[in-house]
């Protein structure tokens, strides 16, 4: 999970080891992962988003398809 | 609060407070615990995973988005150093904080520098982009590589 200053340089990236670029997802979008996952971490109510979650999750911002579900088992 | 929640805020706040992972022996002093108790309640978090800890099963390596250990991706925030396990656990330490903060990064490809800082709302305004290679089905297969 890296950053990257543009798309080509992503799609460099992945040419030199041989793998599909990955679904692209900016700034405003990573913040809300960011927060979504760890605005309450250090809290006595934190946990981690199950399944069902996860997938609501990326959908609300944009990120669907099977690259985000965590239950997929396309890529296995 | 069970043993398991208190070790886990206790781990996550020795974090917040240092940048740095925590001693076992330290967390179970701190809650007046056993060692073997603490190490047991550290299993059980790696298999809830809240926790990643390294072969020795005292260790952590993550405590997600606290790295215990040095890495490409620094964060600033309230005078503290802290290392993020990649680039969305480094926005994610601003957000557990809830502070202010700046990532010190660079670019996976051309490792340009990326200073960017966060505020409460989030970075400032950037063209920047994410990428990951592993689909969420597979992140916690192997979570370091990840």
């Amino acid at each position: 999970m890296l950053f990257f200053r543009s798309e080509d340089l992503i799609v460099e990236w992945c040419r030199d080891r041989g793998i599909a670029p990955r679904p692209l997802v900016n700034m405003p979008q990573l913040w809300e992962l960011a927060v979504t996952w760890y605005a309450d971490r250090l809290t006595l109510d934190a946990r981690r988003p199950g399944p069902a979650e996860m997938r609501r999750i990326f959908a609300r911002i944009g990120l669907e398809g099977p690259f985000w579900d965590p239950e997929a088992d396309v890529f296995a | 609060m069970d043993f398991d929640t208190r070790v886990k805020l206790a781990v996550y706040r020795h974090f917040a407070g240092t940048g740095q992972a925590p001693q076992l022996a330290d967390i179970a002093d701190e809650l007046k615990g056993t060692r073997d108790d603490t190490r047991a309640a550290y299993a059980r978090l790696r298999a809830n995973r809240v926790l990643l800890l390294e072969p020795d099963g005292e260790v952590i390596r993550m405590a997600p988005p606290f790295s215990g250990v040095p890495t490409p991706h620094r964060v600033e925030a309230g005078g503290q150093t802290y290392w993020a396990n990649c680039a969305w656990d480094a926005l994610g330490i601003p957000a557990a904080l809830r502070q202010v903060g700046v990532v010190h990064s660079s670019c996976g490809q051309s490792r340009t520098p990326l200073r960017l800082r966060v505020g409460l709302e989030g970075p400032e305004p950037s063209d920047w982009l994410f990428h990951c290679q592993v689909p969420a089905a597979r992140w916690w297969v192997d979570l370091v590589f990840t």
